[in-house]
């Protein structure tokens, strides 16, 4: 216990700038996401002002996921070049290899592979066709969740009030709009709408207990795996 | 082009001008009694170039309504095949032969391939030989029974002569809009039997992805005539820019409603007289109810083709002439047509979807709702907000029908503004609706 | 009755087009190019035929690739 104390007390008290931008980027990255899903939801319930055009919000949905990718790259070479904690670049793409916190940090590597695959897809949507980009624009309703339990798993910041109030406003914002666009297909589809809407419910309880009996509780960063990679390089 | 060698050994002659070519008996000719009448089948094996071009030089056009050079189709699907060959010198086509005849009022298809199914299937052959094609469907409508047993027996007939070199697979099709040219390739893909947007054309995608020829059959059995007797022959009868002959669908206020085989560009006066025109008609409608009204006797000169008729702003479709009594009244008729189009549509264009039912219901007001200024208006605003936005010509063809039935009915339509529909609105429909729609 | 070629353009032309079955009246299209694009009571496109001006082109191609069901098409001509 005081082992695990010990080297806790010792990766966080270890802050270099690379650690500290690693921090930042990733929860900036993380509100750009949040605001990006919230522009997709926004687009796909058709919301629609006198003041606000629908090309503006695909418009920003646009530049603001571009935008969310450039941190996250930022994000992944801090991480990367941080010599503190040994985590090389395949780390970033290949899901669970890590041997820092393998689970969440491949949670990141899994949002980091969807986020680029939105991306390219997105761009190349004119020559791809319909039916192949939405297959893989649905995935933006897997890769958002990842990132954010990517940042509550790895994030040292996580017990920190003001990460809990910013991370709580981003799943309640995507959560209210899920539910907006759910009820626009319970005319044409009330099972479908109905099971979207206990998936989110659901989703949110075990979310809530995840947080509750793991970061927010004691020993985390050593159940996360955090001890394996303290290991210096 | 000369006679095939083995046409010298027919002691018959092709048809003369005064001749009816395409139905010769009251019942469905078997192989022996085709041959006879017609000389035998040309054989596959001849330059499939030369039958294009033979066919082009004809002047035939497609006989299902769209009067589409068939020559130039043909040529189409021929080139399309051999650029899209990769591996082989070719790629084979398709042959879709349309005997749907989704038309309510139409039955000359049925007609044809009841009586002359070899003449339909020499076509299929022929056609399949000159695009390269390894395979062709036979598209019959659901509701024909006596051709599906008159093709079924022809095909049996051929099988043992050995003159099936090209498969010929019999479907059918249930439905209005199911007998469109992108809807039926649609529905031989294994999908839903709606039209698709163009392009691709059908030529260069089609069935099983490949250049595909659909082509009315009528238009098949004329092109089995052409290459029996040739391009001049074909064009003994007809007029310069509407050559050959056409069987036409006539019915309504007429003694002898049926089928009948013109010349193309003979009067409709004639054409109708040959029915037995009774007393007392007012319009007849041309090209089905995807099609237009001329007003009679006033149009008894237009000559019955496609560029006759559009000089007189109809359309000669395929080939219906429902001639409309006095005691109906054609607005209300009109009302109920666009009633049964809007309802058959494939509703998958916002416009059409939209504007067909509004435009029915416009017509309907007219027709059976109280005096009102502005429902003309409306009408004709609708049926420019609808014709050509969707991706058939089903709204084009309703929005044709409504603006010659307010031209022809003119005198009907100040009745019913000012006061009201007339007593004869409220008879029994004098057009049929194929679902029983009505008022 | 689909297979009629399409009218030749002179080359360096482009024109708009709707696929109308793949059209689900978004009105983005509308929006970005009032000047060639308009709205029918049911809020479909209605698209003035006849080349694009080269002015607008640029916005044609972003209303094309912003279509959210892709069902706007520019049709060029070499």
């Amino acid at each position: 216990m005081t082992g695990a104390g010990h080297v806790s007390a010792i990766v966080v008290t270890s802050s270099t700038p690379l650690w500290y931008a690693t921090r930042a980027t990733g929860l900036v990255a993380l509100v750009l996401l949040t605001v990006s899903m919230m522009l997709g939801l926004l687009s796909s319930v058709r919301f629609q002002r006198p003041a606000w055009p629908r090309f503006v919000t695909l418009g920003l949905h646009r530049n603001v996921t571009l935008l969310a990718l450039g941190f996250t790259v930022v994000h992944v070479l801090t991480t990367v070049l941080d010599s503190f904690v040994s985590i090389p670049l395949p780390d970033a793409f290949v899901p669970f290899i890590s041997s820092y916190r393998p689970i969440w940090v491949g949670l990141g590597a899994i949002a980091f592979d969807l986020m680029i695959a939105l991306v390219i897809t997105s761009l190349l949507r004119t020559r791809l066709g319909l039916r192949s980009w939405r297959l893989v624009h649905w995935t933006a309703y897997l890769c958002w969740p990842v990132a954010v339990l990517h940042g509550l798993g790895t994030g040292t910041d996580t017990p920190a009030g003001w990460v809990l109030a910013l991370t709580a406003c981003c799943v309640l914002a995507v959560a209210m709009l899920t539910l907006w666009r759910l009820a626009l297909t319970w005319a044409d589809r009330p099972l479908a709408a109905a099971s979207g809407v206990v998936v989110v419910v659901l989703i949110l309880i075990a979310g809530g207990a995840w947080l509750h009996a793991g970061p927010l509780a004691p020993g985390w960063s050593h159940r996360s795996g955090t001890h394996s990679a303290a290991a210096r390089k | 082009m000369t006679a095939h060698p083995a046409a010298a050994a027919w002691a018959g002659q092709p048809p003369a001008p005064g001749d009816l070519r395409l139905i010769t008996s009251d019942l469905p000719l078997s192989l022996a009694e085709h041959i006879d009448r017609y000389g035998p089948p040309q054989s596959a094996d001849r330059d499939p170039a030369a039958l294009i071009t033979e066919v082009e030089r004809s002047g035939l056009t497609g006989r299902g309504g769209g009067a589409f050079p068939a020559g130039r189709k043909m040529r189409a699907v021929a080139d399309a095949s051999t650029r899209s060959g990769r591996i082989r010198a070719r790629t084979s086509s398709v042959v879709v032969a349309n005997g749907s005849e989704s038309e309510p009022v139409s039955s000359k298809d049925e007609v044809l391939l009841s009586h002359a199914p070899h003449l339909v299937l020499d076509g299929i052959a022929l056609t399949a030989a000159a695009v390269g094609a390894d395979g062709a469907y036979l598209c019959l409508g659901a509701h024909a029974p006596t051709a599906a047993r008159a093709v079924a027996v022809a095909l049996a007939e051929r099988e043992r002569a050995g003159l099936n070199a090209v498969p010929v697979t019999v479907t059918s099709t249930d439905g209005y809009i199911a007998g469109q040219e992108t809807a039926l390739i649609s529905a031989l893909n294994g999908g839903a039997a709606l039209p698709t947007f163009v392009p691709p054309r059908p030529a260069e995608r089609g069935a099983n992805r490949r250049p595909t020829l659909v082509q009315n059959v009528e238009t098949l059995a004329h092109i089995a005539l052409i290459a029996r007797f040739g391009a001049e022959w074909f064009r003994q009868v007809g007029t310069v820019r509407a050559p050959g002959s056409a069987l036409v669908t006539v019915t309504g206020s007429v003694a002898r409603p049926g089928v009948r085989e013109i010349p193309l560009g003979t009067p409709l006066r004639e054409v109708l007289r040959r029915s037995g025109l009774m007393a007392g008609a007012q319009a007849v409608l041309t090209g089905g109810y995807f099609g237009t009204w001329l007003p009679l006797p006033a149009a008894e000169q237009v000559a019955v083709s496609e560029d006759g008729m559009r000089a007189a702003g109809a359309a000669l479709g395929p080939g219906v002439l429902a001639v409309l009594p006095d005691s109906a009244c054609g607005l209300a008729e009109t009302a109920r047509v666009l009633g049964f189009l809007a309802d058959n549509s494939a509703r998958q264009c916002g416009p059409c979807r939209n504007g067909m039912p509004a435009l029915a219901n416009a017509m309907g007001r007219i027709a059976f709702g109280p005096p009102s200024r502005d429902a003309v208006g409306w009408v004709e605003q609708l049926t420019g907000l609808v014709a050509g936005r969707g991706a058939c010509h089903l709204p084009d063809g309703g929005a044709a029908l409504a603006r010659t039935a307010l031209r022809v009915f003119a005198a009907d339509l100040r009745a019913h503004t000012a006061s009201g529909p007339c007593h004869r609105a409220g008879r029994a429909p004098a057009l049929p609706l194929q679902n029983g729609l009505g008022r | 009755m689909n297979s009629e070629p399409k009218k030749s353009q002179p080359p360096g032309q482009v024109e708009l087009r709707v696929n109308p079955i793949a059209c689900d009246a978004h009105g983005l299209c509308m929006e970005l190019l009032p000047e060639l694009i308009s709205a029918d009571p049911w809020g479909y496109p209605i698209v003035r035929g006849g080349p694009v001006p080269l002015r607008l082109q640029a916005l044609a191609r972003r209303a094309v690739a912003d279509c959210p069901t892709l069902a706007l098409l520019l049709t060029e001509r070499q």
